[in-house]
């Protein structure tokens, strides 16, 4: 099938090409129809009406342009070009769509894109597997050196919490771009490597998207009770079982039933432990807008909680800069709630002292439910509230 | 919240969204032999005007021992809300004229997305989730509508519109989301009303 351009210059040429337009074995299809003189007029014309088409117009000397020479061929590049930007297949981290939420496999081979493009910097580790047998992966990304001091980010440990993992997503992009550029994060990459875990809780999130979006908790099936899963959030082992979670496992809070039960959070434990050289440890959550430092299972404050705080003041400071979004901050058990077995309490314990929470937007409009179109200013303003905190590691190394 | 959620209920409408924008005071006063009495003075806004702020201040009272009454609360807003006796006019009739009963669900979505002309449905389900956590909140719990699983329009022979919702309320200290069934009547002049409300019997364990 071809499109043809008439332009017809004359009240005979306009009269040929309107006396197509009866012509109804043909099966013209007019994109544009005649309208008067001068104005294109574009005919879709099927395979079997090409020939007389052009015999007709060429028979009275009306001149004709082919425009579009194989309407299928364009059909299908389109086809596949929707099939690409849609949901399948992004070629390159550069026309990934960081604006729209994305499926585990997606992410997955993200990150693939991203260290098969970068791979002086990036490389993916394999630290584990869930409960359902899904790798858990992190990225790092290194200048070189040997166990530096490093930074540790995850994002996506309640799987429910949706624009932590796209956050993270657009996060090691970022990474990868400053150090192109050899700014922001280029100058921390000189002296300390950087671990992403973007989906910390791959089973849930998986959940999330086949059956309930409302999903918490890791997948695992414990005790012989009905219910599953356990609060990755409660799970470690820093004031484990007390006050501020739940030891009935059909909670949202269930602790488990020991610390550290969960793989997705021993296998976190395994790899701090075993590099032994983490400074700074930011667990990614929404929502509220609280950048939060532990302790959350106890009122007693922690040694560091001066300073702690006043990173809080300059990170919730920069975030903010950017679009006005509203942070509260404080210790987890004073700003939020008690909070038992939680992440950045054991890291804390461990001697990582800039041990940090961020809850990301909104403040309960649209709560879990996010709209897309907010997750890129979301991972732009907690990019600088990360950068403060990265920063300060940095610059003050213990 | 609950005084958010109570100002909501009786502020709010298909074209008003109200939410928090700042809490200035707060005061806590605990009274004998009676509960405990919280003085706060808000910001408050709606999500559809965002230049526009009006202050509230507000008295909530948790009767002791009480768990399952609602708390009381008194409240006065200083400042005027942006009008939507348009927008109420011109939703309200639009239902009106719609041949089959409007049904829904997942609003928003997955992704967030909510399509426009569900935007006042929602809202509607934002001021019917006021009243669910004013009736439902004690001073341990904090509650925020998660998402509507589903609506339904139920025709009416009088002027009102009725709407029957499964709402989800995420509360936050126990972080469980929670189904409920609401059933809420709306009229441009005579607001929302509540006709029933259950939480959803039955729990999925997973």
């Amino acid at each position: 099938h071809q499109v043809l351009r008439v332009v017809p210059k004359s009240n005979e040429e306009l009269q040929k090409v309107q006396e197509l337009q009866h012509l109804e074995h043909l099966k013209l299809d007019f994109w544009l129809s005649p309208r008067g003189l001068g104005y294109p007029v574009d005919i879709h014309v099927p395979f079997p009406s090409l020939q007389p088409v052009k015999v007709h117009l060429e028979a009275s000397g009306v001149s004709y342009s082919i425009l579009i020479e194989d309407v299928q061929a364009l059909v299908d590049e389109e086809q596949m070009e929707m099939l690409r930007s849609s949901r399948q297949l992004p070629l390159t981290t550069n026309t990934f769509n960081y604006e729209a939420y994305h499926t585990l496999s997606e992410i997955y081979d993200f990150m693939d894109m991203l260290v098969a493009e970068n791979p002086n910097l990036v490389s993916k580790l394999e630290i584990g597997r869930s409960t359902e047998n899904r790798p858990l992966y992190v990225l790092k990304f290194s200048t070189g050196g040997t166990n530096r001091p490093a930074i540790w980010i995850d994002t996506g440990i309640h799987s429910r919490e949706w624009v932590t993992q796209a956050s993270g997503v657009w996060f090691a992009k970022k990474i990868v771009e400053d150090h192109a550029n050899n700014e922001g994060v280029a100058s921390i990459l000189e002296t300390m490597d950087i671990f992403l875990e973007i989906v910390t809780n791959p089973d849930g999130f998986a959940y999330t998207q086949t059956t309930n979006r409302m999903w918490r908790k890791t997948r695992s099936k414990h005790s012989g009770s009905i219910c599953v899963g356990v609060d990755p959030n409660r799970n470690w082992d820093a004031g484990f079982g007390e006050a501020g979670a739940s030891a009935n496992p059909c909670s949202e809070t269930y602790h488990g039933p020991y610390a550290n039960s969960e793989p997705e959070v021993k296998s976190i434990v395994d790899f701090v432990k075993s590099h032994g050289n983490i400074k700074a440890f930011v667990s990614i959550h929404s929502y509220s807008q609280l950048l939060l430092y532990p302790y959350g299972y106890t009122e007693t404050p922690v040694p560091d909680q001066k300073e702690l705080h006043e990173i809080s003041t300059k990170a919730v400071a920069a975030l903010s800069s950017l679009y006005g979004t509203k942070y509260t901050y404080g210790s987890i058990i004073t700003t939020i709630y008690r909070a038992s077995g939680g992440t950045i309490d054991w890291t804390y314990n461990q001697g990582i002292k800039y041990s940090f929470t961020f809850e990301l937007r909104d403040t309960g409009r649209y709560g879990f439910l996010l709209p897309a179109k907010q997750i890129v200013p979301t991972a732009e303003e907690t990019w600088l509230g990360l950068m403060v905190i990265m920063e300060h590691a940095r610059d003050n190394m213990y | 919240a609950v005084a958010v959620g109570y100002v909501r209920y009786r502020r709010g409408g298909p074209g008003r969204g109200l939410e928090l924008r700042a809490l200035r005071r707060a005061r806590r006063q605990d009274i004998d032999d009676v509960g405990h009495k919280y003085y706060l003075e808000l910001e408050l806004g709606d999500v559809l005007d965002k230049d526009r702020t009006v202050n509230c201040t507000a008295e909530v009272l948790y009767h002791l021992g009480h768990k399952n009454t609602a708390p009381e609360v008194q409240f006065s807003v200083e400042g005027e809300l942006r009008s939507t006796e348009e927008a109420d006019e011109e939703f309200y009739n639009r239902i009106r004229s719609l041949e089959k009963e409007l049904v829904a669900e997942n609003i928003p979505d997955s992704h967030g997305n909510i399509p426009q002309e569900l935007e006042p449905i929602h809202l509607l389900a934002w001021v019917a989730s006021g009243y669910l956590i004013w009736q439902n909140s004690t001073e341990n719990t904090h509650f925020h509508l998660a998402q509507i699983k589903h609506v339904k329009q139920v025709k009416r022979s009088d002027e009102d519109l009725q709407f029957d919702y499964v709402v989800l309320l995420h509360e936050m200290v126990s972080q469980e989301v929670i189904p409920w069934e609401v059933a809420v009547l709306w009229h441009p002049r005579r607001g929302l009303r509540v006709s029933r409300d259950r939480r959803q019997p039955g729990h999925t364990p997973g």
